[in-house]
């Protein structure tokens, strides 16, 4: 069966064919047949292809490799290697945890309603100030890390659910009162800092 | 016939402008960066619909042809 991508392949290179066609050949659209088909090629298909496109791009987006092709982002992506369980996002992203494609979309985006979008705008405002403006140093995120992109995977999880500390705290959890990260249990993070004295995994081929 | 020879005139730059849209679209999809986001959404997109909009200007604006 033909993948999404072949198909998405097939539409731009047949659009392609089919409007060079009409450049060079316009005299094809004089007839009413050729009128239908410069609609569909000058109209419809160009309109198909940006659309497609665009999807597309939004879903590679989401991939950990389109975050990591960005030079700033290095060292994070080299954090999700770290050999130490401590390490929040190499246990979520070595364990697979997390989906291994798309590891930092999963843990960064909003897990509330248009969640999605807003991700999105960040990474074009990301964009913006790495073309335009000047990147903020150290990294740091716009806002605290909510423990609703946490609790989305871990609330009801056995693991979670059956440990003293969670239930102890499980109000204040779930309402952001006590950060999950920023409390003394998982803080071990990314921690850029500390990249220089840590071992790294090598996934076995 | 002058009317005629205006529309294909159109019809042709249309379709030269949307055929680069389509191709930098195109290029663009073959490379997983931010870069090639912005080249489709800030000059593939605008390109296609330009292209579109003269495409769609040239038939409402081809008096008499036809007639």
């Amino acid at each position: 069966m033909a993948s999404p991508d072949n198909l998405i392949a097939a539409l731009f290179v047949v659009t392609a064919a089919l409007l060079l066609l009409c450049v060079l050949r316009p005299s094809l659209t004089a007839t009413r047949e050729g009128k239908i088909l410069a609609f569909v090629v000058l109209c419809v298909l160009p309109l198909a292809c940006s659309a497609v496109g665009f999807n597309a791009h939004m879903e590679r987006s989401k991939s950990t490799q389109f975050c990591l092709s960005c030079h700033l982002m290095e060292p994070y992506g080299k954090s999700l290697w770290v050999d130490d369980a401590k390490y929040i996002p190499a246990s979520h992203f070595q364990n697979h945890r997390i989906p291994a494609e798309s590891a930092c979309f999963t843990c960064h985006t909003d897990y509330a309603m248009y969640g999605d979008i807003r991700a999105k705008m960040r990474g074009l405002h990301h964009v913006y100030v790495q073309y335009l403006g000047t990147p903020m140093q150290p990294l740091h995120l716009y806002v605290p890390f909510n423990n609703r992109e946490c609790l989305h995977c871990h609330l009801g999880a056995r693991s979670f659910e059956e440990s003293p500390t969670h239930s102890a705290m499980r109000a204040d959890l779930i309402s952001n009162q006590t950060s999950c990260l920023t409390s003394g249990c998982h803080d071990t993070v990314h921690n850029i800092a500390g990249q220089g004295s840590v071992k790294f995994w090598k996934e076995p081929n | 016939m002058a009317g005629r020879d205006a529309l294909t005139g159109r019809l042709r730059v249309a379709g030269a402008i949307a055929f680069l849209g389509v191709l930098i679209e195109a290029l663009a999809l073959l490379w997983t960066h931010p870069t090639a986001f912005l080249a489709f959404a800030l000059i593939g997109i605008p390109l296609v619909l330009l292209g579109v909009l003269i495409f769609l200007w040239s038939l409402v604006s081809a008096e008499g042809i036809g007639e």
